[in-house]
C-alpha cells in the first residue's frame, strides 16, 4: 500500500443538506442489487438524475482522509450528467499530483455498478485540467478489462470497500 | 440485406462471458467466463436444417481469476485458456470417442507460466505448431508447441509501452500480430537466425486496440478499438503493411471483430464478412470486396465495404465481448457472440 500522502492537508467542506424529494423511494429500488426479475427492466424505467446519482457517490471516503467525496469536493451534483442510459460523471482531484485518483475512480465506477440498473452505460472522468496524468486516469477508469482485474485483486478490492464502508448513507450523518 | 436471426441462446455462466470459441474440426463450441469455468457445448443440424445446441462439459478449470480468452488448436483436440491469474491453461480429453464430442473429463495437461499479470489473449498459429499469449506486463510470448504438451518459449517481445490486448496469427504464414492499450499494433516474425521480432508498428487507433481478425487469405488485417472505429491494412508489400480504410463503426468501445469468408452473393473480389461488436451492444455485418482495378488509382485503394446487417441489443442491455464465425464449412454465415449476461448466443446472417 501507498504510504505517500499524497494531499496531506485537503480543504473540508460542509455537506449540502440532503434532498428530502423522492430519496425514499428510490433508495428501496436502488439499495437492492437488481431485482430478482428484471427481465422487462426496459418495460419498467425507473427514474435516475443527476441528484440521484450524486447521493450514491456522494458519502464514498477519500483513500487517505476520513472525509467523503462530497465533503472534499471531489464529486458534485452537476459534474453528473444523464442522457438515456449514458451516465457521465466527472470528479475533481484534490491536487493534480494525485496518486490516489485512479483508485477513487475506482470506487465511484465500483459504487455505480452495484446501484445502478445494469442498463447504465457509466463514462467517468477526472475534471478537464485538475490532474497532470488526466489522459490516463481517464483512459484506465475507462476500460473495462482493467477495472475487472482490479477488483480481483483482494488487496486493491479491500481498500475499495473501506472507501465505500458507508456509502449508503447518500449525504447523511452517520448512525450513532 | 441480410438479416440478423437467433439460432440459439445458451445461458449458464455467473458472470460475464468474455470470449467464444469455435472448434475447427469438430462441432463442439466454448465460451470462457469471470467465473473461471468454460463451458462446452456440442451442436448438430436437425432434420429440418436449424442447429440444435446441448451443453456437453463445463471445465472448471483451477484459474483462480477470470478466464479471459480461449483458443483452440488447428486439429480441434487441444483448449488453451488464458486467464487474469497470469498463466495458460493447456486442455485436452482422454480417448475422444467419435460420438462423445466434448463431452466427459477435459484434462489440464499443463500449465504455462511466465507471465507476470493478467493474460489476456492466446492465439495457435494456422500449423498449430506455435502458441502466443499476451498479458497486462507489456509482452507478447511466443511458445513452439512440442509432443505432449511440452511448450517451448521462443521469445519474449517487448515491443509494446502499455498492456498487450490481443494477439492473432496471420491464417497461413507465420506472421504474428498483437494490438494494445498503447494504441498500436505489431507485426512479428521469426528471424531464422535470430529470434522473434517486430517487423512494423501500425498507427492510427487513438485508443486501445481490443481485437484483431485477418481476413480469410491474409492480405489484410482488421482492428477494432476503443476509439470506435475499424481500421482495415492492407499488406502493400511483404513486410510492409498499410492503413487503408477507417469506420467508424459503433457508438461505444468495439470490443471484437472477427473475419470469416461469409456468404457474399457475387464471389468476385470478394473479401468476406466482417462482423464487429461491443459496449454499444449491436452486432454489425459488413460485406467487403476488392478495388475496383482502375488505371490511375494506386494499388493502396482500400476495398469497399458495405454494411450488410445490423442487430442492436444482441444481449440487451449489456456489452457484447465477442463476436466470432464458425470456421467450419457449410457455417459460414453463423455467429457466436458473449455478453457481460454470462450468455453465449448464436446468430445466422440470412438473406432477406
Amino acid at each position: 500500500m501507498p504510504t505517500e500522502v499524497f494531499n496531506p492537508n485537503p480543504v473540508v467542506f460542509s455537506p449540502a443538506k440532503t434532498l428530502g424529494r423522492k430519496s425514499e423511494l428510490l433508495a428501496h429500488s436502488l439499495w437492492i442489487d437488481e431485482p430478482t426479475s428484471s427481465d422487462d427492466e426496459t418495460d419498467n424505467v425507473e427514474l435516475i438524475d443527476q441528484d440521484e446519482v450524486f447521493d450514491l457517490i456522494r458519502s464514498i471516503y477519500d483513500p487517505e482522509h476520513p472525509n467523503s467525496l462530497e465533503e472534499l469536493r471531489v464529486v458534485s451534483a452537476p459534474q453528473v450528467s444523464i442522457d438515456q442510459n449514458r451516465i457521465t460523471v466527472e470528479f475533481t482531484p484534490t491536487v493534480p499530483h494525485c496518486g490516489m485518483s485512479t483508485l477513487i475512480g475506482l470506487c465511484i465506477r465500483v459504487r455505480l455498478l452495484r446501484s445502478l440498473p445494469n442498463r447504465f452505460k457509466v463514462d467517468l472522468f477526472v475534471k478537464p485540467g485538475s490532474h497532470q496524468s488526466e489522459h490516463a486516469v481517464n483512459k484506465q477508469l475507462n476500460d473495462k478489462e482493467r477495472v475487472a482485474a482490479a477488483l480481483e485483486n483482494p488487496v486493491l478490492l479491500d481498500t475499495v470497500e473501506q472507501c465505500l464502508r458507508d456509502a449508503g448513507r447518500r449525504g447523511q450523518p452517520v448512525e450513532a | 440485406m441480410y438479416q440478423v436471426t437467433a439460432v440459439a441462446e445458451l445461458p449458464g455462466h455467473d458472470d460475464r462471458a468474455w470470449a467464444a470459441a469455435w472448434n475447427p474440426s469438430r462441432p463442439i463450441l466454448s465460451s470462457c467466463s469471470a467465473d473461471k469455468s468454460v463451458r462446452l457445448y456440442s451442436y448438430s443440424s436437425t432434420s429440418d436444417g436449424t442447429l440444435k445446441f446441448n451443453h456437453v462439459s463445463t471445465i472448471p478449470t483451477g484459474h483462480t481469476k477470470t478466464v479471459r480468452s480461449i483458443a483452440w488448436s488447428p486439429s480441434g483436440k487441444t483448449l488453451a485458456t488464458g486467464s487474469f491469474d497470469s498463466n495458460i491453461g493447456i486442455w485436452e480429453q482422454e480417448d475422444i470417442g467419435e460420438d462423445e464430442l466434448g463431452a466427459g473429463e477435459w484434462e489440464c495437461m499443463t500449465i504455462l507460466e511466465g507471465h507476470e499479470t493478467e493474460c489476456k489473449s492466446v492465439a495457435y498459429s494456422s500449423t498449430g505448431t506455435l502458441l502466443a499469449s499476451c498479458s497486462r506486463d507489456k509482452t507478447v510470448w511466443v511458445w513452439e508447441v512440442h509432443p505432449d504438451a511440452d511448450f517451448e518459449c521462443l521469445g519474449v517481445l517487448m515491443e509494446h509501452t502499455q498492456d498487450v490486448k490481443c494477439v492473432a496469427w496471420h491464417p497461413s504464414e507465420e506472421i504474428l500480430a498483437s494490438g494494445s492499450y498503447d494504441d498500436t499494433i505489431k507485426l512479428y516474425v521469426d528471424d531464422p537466425t535470430e529470434d522473434w521480432y517486430c517487423f512494423a508498428t501500425l498507427t492510427g487507433h487513438a485508443s486501445t486496440v481490443w481485437s484483431l481478425a485477418w481476413s480469410p487469405k491474409g492480405s489484410y488485417l482488421a482492428s477494432a478499438s476503443d476509439d470506435k472505429k475499424v481500421r482495415i491494412w492492407k499488406r502493400a508489400d511483404n513486410y510492409r503493411w498499410e492503413s487503408v480504410l477507417a469506420i467508424s463503426a459503433h457508438d461505444r468501445t468495439i470490443y471484437s471483430v472477427s473475419w470469416s469468408v461469409g456468404r457474399p452473393k457475387s464471389g468476385d473480389g470478394s473479401l468476406g464478412w466482417l462482423a464487429t461488436a461491443g459496449g454499444d451492444g449491436s452486432v454489425k455485418v459488413w460485406e467487403l470486396t476488392e478495388p475496383a482495378e482502375v488505371e490511375g488509382i494506386s494499388k493502396n485503394a482500400p476495398p469497399e465495404h458495405r454494411l450488410i446487417a445490423t442487430l442492436p441489443s444482441a444481449h440487451g442491455v449489456h456489452d457484447v465481448n465477442t463476436v466470432s464465425w464458425c470456421p467450419r464449412g457449410g457455417m459460414e454465415d453463423v455467429l457466436a457472440t458473449t455478453g457481460d449476461d454470462g450468455v453465449t448466443r448464436i446468430w445466422k446472417i440470412v438473406p432477406e
